[in-house]
């Protein structure tokens, strides 16, 4: 039995208990039995997205996020034309790879900003396409799951990885977040005071790539950083500290996850879509009442 | 200088010569700090200043020359926290972030051996409530540091140096960014800092006035240590420029230190 089913024995109960109270006719679904893997899935890549999207978001790396995936999607390729059934862990090597390249290029000024992530993101893409084009034969079927997200297809194998790269990136980010939080804010106290800022700095690259292969499945490599980055951003609109922030995020996260896949399956919309959409209308709402009605009613902005 | 200090010399830099992409910022210079001091280190941009506090760091690594720090090179682990860094605070720290006064002073009691698991211990909240009083933002430990006045703000950047409890502190421009009336109570509390509560300090500014104001000694860097003496026998602006030959070395309005040099580029 793997991690997925072990997770599944414990969750699967409560899921069942609630499924009765739950609106809509596809939607309840992923509370009893059916989708019950693709429920589990997403909360699981929400909550560690929008912890990581936290500390990307303040190092200024919102876009790594999606230069990952889209590098996740190029192993995915070389998987699927290799006949591999799991090819996530190909994307994994693949975008943990880039990570560290990326990281290194940027630390060691070889390329500023954005440059070392937009070579990566456009270069493995096309390779991916190129690979499948010349030995792919007819499986290019399967590739718009992975560039939309496929959250119904999630089958035990899949919750396997998820719930690994999951529980072990969850564990590390808290172990890790004063330090990461320090170094991220200023990397030259943070290092006079004796943390490891390259080590940190690095692992957190590595981190990142792997939530990002989690999150393939979910919202597809096109969208990830609809989970990553938007639900995080939503709350630098409302938190006034960084715990409350954190906090925030996950509210936000949350959110757009169960109602993007209440409103997907009711709607038979692609779900990773759905779930952007609404990350992405959270974000223009909050926005909108924060900078319009805020203001209007309190003019000091307090 | 007064003798009330430590013959304990806590810096040491000898002939000290560092490049940036390249170009020799810092040539063969040479200097010692006492425990217990208050040094200004001023000169135009480019002069240095900025260069000279990277490498007592170990940030940049010297060309030729030794720089000794508690006895030990920069960045060895026997002086790992002894030194305090206190940036220019308006610059520095990133603006797209939420974080309050409180949590920005708790990042400075982390070290390398707890820096792992986000709990902290009763001694790091004594020390993190200890910096909040000396810097005078008690009250506002749950306020969100994007809302401070630029003076509160250096001031909590300050507090985060002291809450890592490090001997030796070093400012880079802490007066940028701060109006006049918040610039002298910054300079009293570093002046508090220094006979009350032992700290050395090492601030470099542009702002002669204030650091001529604050501090016991003065090194005036411009092409070399120009002058390393107490700051009463700093000479006129006007005789530094003559000795160096520059073209134009003035005290502007507030005592804003202006030279045209060739020496372009680095901080």
């Amino acid at each position: 039995m793997g991690v997925g089913s072990a997770v599944m024995y414990v969750v699967s109960p409560i899921l069942e208990s609630i499924a009765p109270y739950v609106p809509g006719e596809v939607f309840p679904h992923f509370f009893s039995g059916l989708f019950q893997n693709a429920l589990v899935a997403s909360i699981l890549v929400t909550v560690v997205a929008g912890f990581l999207g936290s500390f990307l978001l303040v190092r200024n790396l919102s876009l790594i996020g999606d230069g990952l995936a889209h590098v996740s999607f190029g192993g995915i390729c070389v998987g699927l034309v290799m006949g591999s059934s799991s090819p996530l862990w190909f994307a994994l090597v693949f975008s943990t790879i880039a990570a560290i390249l990326i990281f290194e290029m940027q630390r060691n000024e070889i390329l500023t900003g954005d440059a070392s992530i937009a070579i990566f993101l456009t270069g493995m893409l096309a390779f991916g396409l190129v690979v499948l084009r010349l030995w792919g034969g007819g499986i290019t079927i399967d590739v718009e799951g992975y560039l939309f997200g496929s959250v119904l297809l999630i089958d035990e194998q899949d919750l396997d990885l998820i719930v690994i790269i999951s529980v072990f990136s969850i564990s590390s980010l808290s172990f890790l977040q004063n330090g990461l939080l320090a170094t991220t804010i200023d990397p030259l106290a943070a290092q006079v005071q004796g943390l490891p800022a390259r080590g940190l700095g690095l692992f957190f690259s590595i981190t990142t790539a792997a939530v990002v292969v989690s999150m393939v499945q979910v919202v597809g490599t096109l969208l990830v950083t609809a989970l990553l980055v938007t639900p995080a951003a939503t709350a630098q609109l409302v938190g006034r500290s960084f715990r409350a922030c954190l906090i925030w995020t996950q509210f936000f996260g949350l959110t757009s996850v169960i109602l993007g896949l209440y409103l997907s399956s009711e709607m038979e919309t692609g779900s990773g879509s759905m779930i952007a959409v609404v990350a992405a209308t959270i974000f223009g709402t909050v926005g909108l009442y924060q900078t319009l009605l805020v203001p209007l009613f309190y003019p000091r902005g307090n | 200088m007064p003798e009330q200090y430590s013959e304990e010399t806590i810096l040491s830099v000898r002939n000290l010569s560092v490049t940036r992409s390249g170009e020799e910022v810092l040539e063969r210079i040479s200097i010692d700090i006492r425990r217990g001091e208050f040094v200004g280190l001023v000169g135009p941009n480019g002069s240095g200043k900025t260069t000279l506090l990277l490498a007592i760091l170990g940030v940049l690594k010297p060309l030729k020359g030794d720089i000794s720090v508690f006895g030990h090179a920069p960045g060895s682990k026997h002086n790992l926290g002894m030194v305090g860094w206190v940036p220019q605070a308006a610059t520095q720290l990133p603006n797209n972030i939420h974080i309050t006064v409180g949590e920005l002073i708790k990042l400075g009691t982390l070290n390398q051996e707890n820096y792992l698991w986000g709990v902290m211990s009763q001694m790091m909240k004594d020390r993190v409530d200890m910096a909040l009083e000396m810097v005078g933002l008690t009250e506002m430990a749950n306020v969100d540091v994007s809302r401070l006045s630029g003076g509160q703000l250096q001031r909590a950047v300050i507090g985060r140096a002291l809450a890592s409890e490090s001997e030796f502190i070093l400012f880079d421009e802490p007066l940028v960014g701060v109006d006049r009336a918040s610039r002298n109570s910054l300079l009293r509390l570093l002046d508090d800092l220094c006979h009350n509560h032992g700290k050395t300090i090492l601030i470099v500014s542009h702002d002669l006035t204030a650091v001529t104001q604050a501090t016991h000694r003065i090194i005036y860097l411009e092409g070399g240590i120009q002058y390393d003496g107490p700051t009463e026998g700093l000479p006129d602006l006007s005789e530094l420029a003559n000795l160096r030959g520059i073209k134009h070395v003035h005290a502007g309005q507030e005592g804003t230190l202006n030279a045209e040099s060739n020496h372009e580029g680095g901080k």
